[in-house]
């Protein structure tokens, strides 16, 4: 009769598999931490929204951070928007001249700045600006115990902090998004004027025949989700800082990259809702 | 105007017997694997002035932050004016918050608003007042913390001790019932450490408030103090008042004072003057 082959113990099955044990565990806390950190979230956007429909409300404040957060950021997202709308009509152009398509110009540039790139650069600009800024200001009140001393005079730091940069940001992003849109389309006409020696009858005639109303509509109600998602990520990031300086630096860092991927993966999703409406 | 009150001049205002109002009954608390707090148990009695004590990283302001619901303990209770403030949400632990006030280690002033707007701000947000109002209760409190007329600086341009100076004033703006101090000489010269120390003890009586004094600096803890309660591996070792403490209390405070250079447990203390 022949040997059957020893069978390998329990320990030795174990560390033949330690390193997937460690691969899976390490795997698991990062989904663990994933989960919580959307969990206290949402759970900030619960209260932020439940704080917004009662007293006390800081009018004054909101004012403030719609200047500080709105108003300072058309620059930098009015620029983003300017050469995007010239760097279109030029590629535009390259692509459809074989074809005799120049007059579409006005169209693509419009169509895809109105729909899409106005409200996604416009969002990711903010995003860096004002999400790393409210990240920078409420973590390092956080870790100077000012987050606490506003609880300890029996404030609530979401309706004095969180509510009017929410609010703020919500408010602004269309008002951005729509000054995107105009001189993103200004830009191309620019460039197909000047360069591509168009007429401004033309393209504006292009625009005319192509752009909907429910065009600007969707990409302007997208800006309202993104300008949320800013603030919140923003604030929650700010709060959750421990620790001293470094600390509100990496949680500056993650404000970006998180407030980067959520606005460029809700896209994609509010893109196919508006779709099917 | 110099209203400050040395401890050893000043008329006891905290009867022993004085009334309860703040209590740790068996409070349990867990930082980061690590039990902070092993079974508490505390009484504060209004009037007096309570001055915890201990080393660095024990868990001292832990346990002062379970007063005003800022920290909530694993397990246990601690009662406020006779009810409990566990388990309470932010909302309800309002009223409590309204009568308890907190100076906090570095001050805590809020950057973006200058001294007037900083002690008017709790003042505006609890009620509404006339403008005059406010601006003479700024003053009132500027004056009694020994600094009247910074109202238009930022807390940018103030030094270390008249930021906790100002952070003083806005905390008593409310005219609380308890204040809770938060290692209120550290980072300071003597000096200066020494004048904060007697403003302590000067609002105390002048305002009748009870105080609850958390520090390492044994200096502080015997101007402010008029009873001691030394926190070390997780309880409050010995509770007491200064003297008693120096006569003889438990071995780690012995030590505790000896390394700061207080003789003590001889039967005959003496602090030399000006120190």
């Amino acid at each position: 009769m022949p040997l059957t082959q020893q069978q390998p113990s329990a320990t030795a099955i174990f560390y033949r598999n330690l390193r997937w044990l460690r691969f899976v565990d390490r795997f698991g806390r990062k989904g663990q931490q994933t989960v919580e950190y959307l969990g206290g979230l949402i759970q900030l956007i619960g209260q932020t929204l439940a704080s917004c429909f009662s007293r006390p409300f800081y009018s004054t404040e909101v004012l403030h951070q719609m200047d500080e957060l709105g108003v300072k950021s058309v620059s930098i997202t009015g620029i983003t928007a300017l050469f995007t709308g010239m760097v279109l009509a030029l590629q535009t152009a390259y692509s459809l001249e074989a074809f005799g398509g120049k007059i579409f110009i006005g169209r693509v540039v419009s169509l895809s700045l109105v729909r899409e790139l106005g409200p996604v650069l416009t969002a990711l600009m903010v995003g860096g600006r004002v999400g790393s800024g409210i990240t920078a200001e409420i973590g390092s009140m956080t870790v100077t115990e000012q987050v606490d001393a506003l609880r300890a005079m029996a404030i609530s730091p979401i309706r004095r902090l969180v509510v009017p940069r929410v609010l703020a940001t919500v408010l602004m992003m269309p008002v951005l998004t729509a000054i995107a849109d105009v001189l993103g389309i200004l830009g191309g006409l620019g460039i197909a004027v000047l360069e591509l020696q168009m007429t401004a009858q033309d393209y504006i005639t292009s625009i005319w025949q192509q752009l909907q109303i429910s065009d600007i509509g969707s990409g302007l109600s997208k800006t309202i989700f993104f300008g949320l998602e800013i603030a919140a990520i923003g604030c929650y990031n700010g709060l959750q800082v421990e620790g001293g300086a470094a600390s509100v630096g990496r949680a500056t860092t993650r404000t970006v990259v998180l407030a980067s991927i959520s606005i460029l993966v809700s896209d994609f999703f509010l893109t196919k809702l508006f779709l099917a409406l | 105007m110099s209203t400050a009150v040395a401890a050893a001049d000043r008329t006891p205002v905290a009867s022993p017997r004085g009334e309860t109002i703040v209590e740790f009954e068996n409070v349990w608390k867990r930082y980061s694997g690590r039990d902070v707090l092993t079974g508490v148990n505390l009484t504060i009695r209004r009037g007096e002035v309570l001055c915890i004590l201990g080393p660095s990283g024990t868990g001292k302001s832990v346990a002062l932050r379970h007063i005003n619901g800022l920290t909530q303990p694993d397990d246990g209770d601690v009662r406020v004016f006779g009810s409990s403030v566990v388990g309470l949400t932010e909302e309800e632990l309002s009223p409590v918050r309204r009568r308890v006030a907190m100076l906090f280690q570095g001050g805590a002033l809020f950057d973006s608003m200058n001294v007037e707007q900083n002690i008017a701000f709790p003042v505006r947000e609890h009620g509404e007042r006339p403008p005059e109002e406010i601006a003479a209760i700024v003053a009132e409190k500027l004056t009694m913390v020994g600094l009247p007329g910074v109202q238009r600086k930022m807390p940018a341009e103030l030094s270390g001790g008249m930021r906790k100076r100002v952070a003083l004033a806005r905390s008593i703006a409310l005219e609380p019932d308890i204040i809770l101090y938060d290692e209120p000489t550290t980072g300071l010269d003597p000096l200066t450490s020494e004048k904060i120390a007697q403003l302590i003890v000067d609002l105390n009586v002048r305002l009748q408030t009870t105080s609850v004094v958390v520090t390492h600096d044994i200096v502080t803890a015997r101007t402010v103090a008029t009873r001691l309660a030394f926190l070390h591996q997780g309880r409050f070792q010995f509770v007491g008042t200064f003297d008693e403490a120096a006569r003889g209390g438990h071995p780690v405070l012995m030590e505790y004072f000896r390394s700061m250079g207080f003789p003590c447990g001889t039967g005959v203390f003496q602090v030399p003057k000006g120190v």
